[in-house]
């Protein structure tokens, strides 16, 4: 239960903090956000990692909270990267299998 | 690599200074780093692996009794090797299914004095399996490698993990972008994908990273660095004190010469359960059993406890009472054995492992990836691509077989332990000498072959093993696959789908490789394009 809470907690922070960055909200919401909505997407994120180590580390103590926290910050993150990475290559895909095709074999 | 020059100063500045230290300590020792990041990060699975390549002993599927399986090993013990000094058995636990017990035959010295052998928890009978060192392979080469006496193998590893936290150090310095570049991945980009992964797999991970290195260099502090204890501890009463805050490892003393049997080893242990709980005791040491004067350690368990800091109830073997209990070390011993703990994760659950395991490869493909952009970035500049310079040269087919290699050296390992004869003398030195066969094998293959060749035909072979191992298991074991899903025995249905799963991820590898061919006609445009990258990244 403390993994899957910290993990769940992790992957939503890390979602949250990737649409506060221009370059992901162009890919996600087609423009770059204003200024309050990216504020806002950063506090969310920043808010779930925080709660994910304070949830972890209340379950489990400082020692063996601290080290799932590393891990599963660790994953979450990679998979965020991996969406955001699979995500452009679809639409990319999609959009001009043309250009895709010769991205791909570049 | 980012660079923070500009034409009109000759003074290189910190980034550039930076990432120069990172690229040359980087390289100097890349191939030991990825060899030990791979070993270790399999040795997260010691256990497990362990039990695959002893295919002999059977599946335990309930963890019988500590307190007992300790009486009935101890007593068979004694029973091989009447008047043995000292005997220490490391106990049957969940992810153990024998007693593996080593002892010291009376009347020897030195190293052949030592005696080992595994022995059946519920029989107390010593195993007959196959002779293989299992899992330790793996995990002693990762800190000591082979072939060279222990003590210059592990200096070469501390060696190689001092230049691995400069190597953390000064990637972290030359990666400006840090935040900016979080969840940045370009897509078939050349250099710049490159080092977009490498970058990803790096600052994902480098809390573990630092961890780990850190971490690594003090589980062997008192090796590379004896002075501060030579010092503060001078007197043989001053040293023993100090190594019972390392290890609960009890030394013999004198024995008196007066015979007096050993008292009920399972009452022992029981007291230790009553404590810590049923299954949290790992290991039993006795000395000079059958003597007045022998002592009886039991040891508590690693479970969800993040320290190696001894834990131990020391009685008296001949009367079973309670004489110490060893429950904390001193602050300085406890941050050892915190670090120790950590880096060694023995105390993580299943899932903790998993996460410690998927790391820990992200940190294998971090150093792999900087291997191989070193030659990315230069094959960019080479001037004559179908001529590279000798250093160019020595460096790609060293990755070749540094990284594709040892996967392939890593799989017929495992092959050898299930074809080489069960009788055959010194077989477990052989599983080993087979190891280094097959990898010296891909070093002379990956100079003989164009490289881009090499690799393809590398990832392909160790994918083609590692797809046929489980095969192999089946025609070799009476554990196929099959027969393991439905009895339910996970750790050979793990290794097994593990097998298949890394066997994909090298197939993949393999053919992502083959298609990167189709651009290699045209390498001068995409050197160019990859510059113009490189410059607008700079700008």
């Amino acid at each position: 239960m403390s993994h899957l809470l910290t993990f769940l907690s992790s992957l939503a922070g890390f979602v949250a903090l990737a649409m506060a960055m221009s370059r992901h909200q162009r890919e996600v919401f087609g423009k770059a956000l204003a200024q309050p909505a990216t504020r806002r997407w950063r506090l969310a994120g920043w808010a779930c990692l925080l709660l994910a180590l304070v949830v972890v580390v209340f379950r489990e103590g400082w020692g063996l909270g601290l080290v799932l926290y590393s891990g599963h910050t660790s994953l979450a993150a990679s998979l965020v990267l991996g969406a955001l990475v699979v995500r452009e290559r679809l639409r990319d895909a999609r959009a001009t299998p043309r250009a895709a095709a010769s991205r791909r074999s570049a | 690599m980012k660079r923070g020059k500009s034409a009109t100063n000759p003074v290189p500045g910190i980034r550039q200074t930076m990432s120069d230290l990172h690229i040359w300590t980087g390289l100097l020792v890349g191939w030991f780093l990825y060899a030990m990041f791979l070993t270790g990060t399999v040795s997260y699975f010691k256990d497990e692996l362990s039990q695959w390549m002893r295919p002999e002993l059977p599946r335990q599927a309930e963890v019988p009794d500590p307190a007992v399986v300790a009486q009935l090993v101890a007593a068979k013990v004694q029973a091989i090797s009447p008047g043995t000094s000292q005997m220490s058995l490391r106990l049957s636990d969940a992810r153990n299914n024998s007693v593996n017990v080593f002892w010291r035959k009376p009347n020897e010295k030195g190293r052949r004095a030592f005696a080992e052998a595994n022995f059946d928890p519920r029989s107390g009978e010593e195993l007959s399996a196959r002779e293989t060192t299992g899992g330790d392979f793996f995990y002693r080469f990762h800190f000591q490698f082979h072939y060279m006496p222990a003590f210059w193998g592990r200096w070469l590893a501390g060696f190689c993990a001092m230049f691995m936290l400069v190597a953390i150090v000064s990637g972290v310095i030359t990666h400006k972008k840090i935040f900016a570049d979080f969840f940045t991945f370009r897509w078939g980009k050349g250099q710049r994908s490159w080092l977009d992964a490498h970058n990803a797999l790096a600052v994902f991970g480098l809390p573990f990273h630092l961890m780990i290195t850190y971490t690594g260099l003090v589980t062997l502090m008192a090796m590379y660095m004896p002075w501060g204890e030579r010092e503060a501890f001078r007197t043989p009463q001053q040293r023993q004190e100090m190594s019972a805050q390392l290890s609960a490892f009890i030394q013999p003393g004198k024995p008196s010469g007066e015979a007096m049997p050993l008292a009920s080893v399972e009452d022992m242990v029981r007291q230790a359960q009553a404590r810590w709980g049923q299954y949290n005791v790992s290991r039993v040491t006795i000395t000079h059993p059958g003597d007045a004067a022998s002592r009886v350690a039991v040891t508590r368990g690693e479970a969800s406890r993040v320290s190696m800091s001894p834990q131990y109830l020391l009685f008296e073997g001949s009367s079973g009472k309670l004489l110490e209990v060893h429950d904390s070390v001193g602050a300085a011993a406890e941050t050892r054995g915190v670090l120790y703990a950590l880096h060694l994760g023995r105390f993580s659950d299943a899932v903790t492992r998993w996460l410690y395991f998927l790391v820990s490869l992200a940190g294998t493909a971090m150093v792999g990836t900087g291997l191989v952009m070193w030659t990315v970035k230069r094959r960019a500049r080479l001037p004559d691509p179908q001529r590279p310079y000798f250093g160019f040269r020595v460096v790609e087919r060293l990755n070749i077989a540094g990284i594709a290699g040892l996967s392939v050296a890593m799989t017929v390992f495992l092959w050898s332990n299930r074809l080489l004869p069960l009788g055959m003398a010194a077989r477990a030195d052989w599983e080993i000498h087979v190891f280094f066969i097959a990898w010296a094998l891909t070093l002379a293959h990956a100079m003989l072959r164009p490289a881009r060749a090499a690799w393809v035909e590398q990832f392909y072979a160790a994918a083609v093993l590692l797809a046929l191992l489980p095969v192999l298991n089946a025609l070799t074991t009476d554990r196929p696959l099959w027969t393991s899903l439905l009895s339910g025995d996970w750790v050979f249905v793990g290794t097994d789908l593990m097998l298949l799963a890394l066997a994909g991820l090298h197939a993949l590898i393999a053919w992502r490789v083959t298609k990167h061919r189709g651009t290699a006609a045209k390498p001068r445009r995409d050197a160019a394009a990859g510059a113009r990258d490189m410059e607008g990244a700079r700008a």
